[in-house]
């Protein structure tokens, strides 16, 4: 699966359809995680998994914008799937 | 400067008790720069891919290429007949691949018939030609109700379908992707082929909307 076929089932922070970033370095971290999802083989569920795993980590607070919250645990699953995965690029 | 002591001090195993204060963003950002540079450095990803890939989802790429095939087909007859014969071909000539085993099929509207797609099982949508599907398409809403009562649901996006028009509901699956062309709008006679493509928006080629007129631009 590529990355992009795989962020396309993800329901990323959007405003009116469109996507929403209250930083710049939210969209970096959205590309990042596109390549490097698609360099690693990480599957749709295993991303889900993970992303769900670090947004409950983050947990939830109510004065956050959406979007900040959101990469934040993007960041964080993406940490930890390259923790667990290594650097190697993916085999097959 | 990927070398900062800030980089990986903590391990991914510390507990969490579910009350875990939100990170300042500078903490975040310093975290998603170092993680950027150690896969940089690895060779794992290559700055140039992640830009981009960011140009792609910030400009939101998507529609852009869906709206070029729709212009093409709208000025030229056999390009058009190619492109409902044989989607995936047609998009292909202009250089738009489908994910491997995806096929395209292209769906025209006419002054008879209003062609609307839908995934009512997930989200399966032609992501080449339309980029990341907008958060009603991915609706439980959406995707009930535009098989039960198409007509009321076009009317909520603006789109008033005539009586006498038949409107036709695609559900997109894991292996076919449908995208409509829609009808050329009146007045456009003069336009060339890349002032076409920017009346084209992304909902039109869903069917929840209309391209937009030239004097509404």
């Amino acid at each position: 699966m590529s990355g992009d076929a795989l962020v396309a089932t993800l329901d990323l922070p959007r405003a009116n359809g469109e996507l929403v970033f209250d930083e710049p370095w939210q969209a970096r971290a959205l590309g990042m995680g596109v390549v490097t999802i698609e360099a690693l083989g990480i599957g749709a569920v295993e991303w889900r998994d993970a992303l769900a795993d670090a947004i409950e980590r983050h947990g939830y607070d109510p004065g956050e914008d959406p979007a900040s919250a959101y990469y934040a645990a993007w960041v964080d699953a993406l940490e930890c799937l390259v923790t667990a995965h290594g650097t190697d690029q993916h085999e097959h | 400067m990927h070398d900062h002591d800030h980089d990986h001090d903590h391990d991914h195993h510390h507990d969490h008790d579910g009350h875990h204060h939100p990170r300042p963003a500078s903490d975040v950002e310093l975290r998603a720069r170092a993680l950027e540079a150690l896969l940089v450095e690895k060779g794992l990803v290559s700055s140039d891919a992640i830009d981009a890939v960011i140009d792609r989802y910030v400009n939101d790429v998507g529609p852009q290429n869906g709206a070029r095939v729709v212009a093409r087909a709208w000025t030229d007859p056999a390009y058009r007949d190619r492109l409902l014969t044989d989607g995936t071909a047609a998009i292909g000539e202009l250089g738009y691949a489908g994910e491997e085993g995806h096929t395209m099929v292209v769906v025209e509207n006419t002054p008879d018939v209003h062609n609307v797609i839908v995934c009512t099982l997930c989200s399966c949508y032609p992501w080449p030609v339309l980029g990341l599907p907008p958060t009603w398409y991915k609706s439980a809403p959406y995707r009930a109700r535009v098989v039960a009562e198409p007509r009321a649901v076009l009317e909520e996006f603006g789109v008033e379908v005539p009586a006498t028009t038949e409107i036709r509901v695609w559900d997109s699956t894991a292996e076919v992707r449908y995208l409509v062309l829609p009808m050329r709008p009146e007045g456009t006679e003069a336009l060339a082929e890349e002032e076409l493509a920017e009346l084209v928006s992304r909902d039109s080629m869903i069917g929840t909307g209309l391209p937009q007129t030239p004097a509404a631009r």
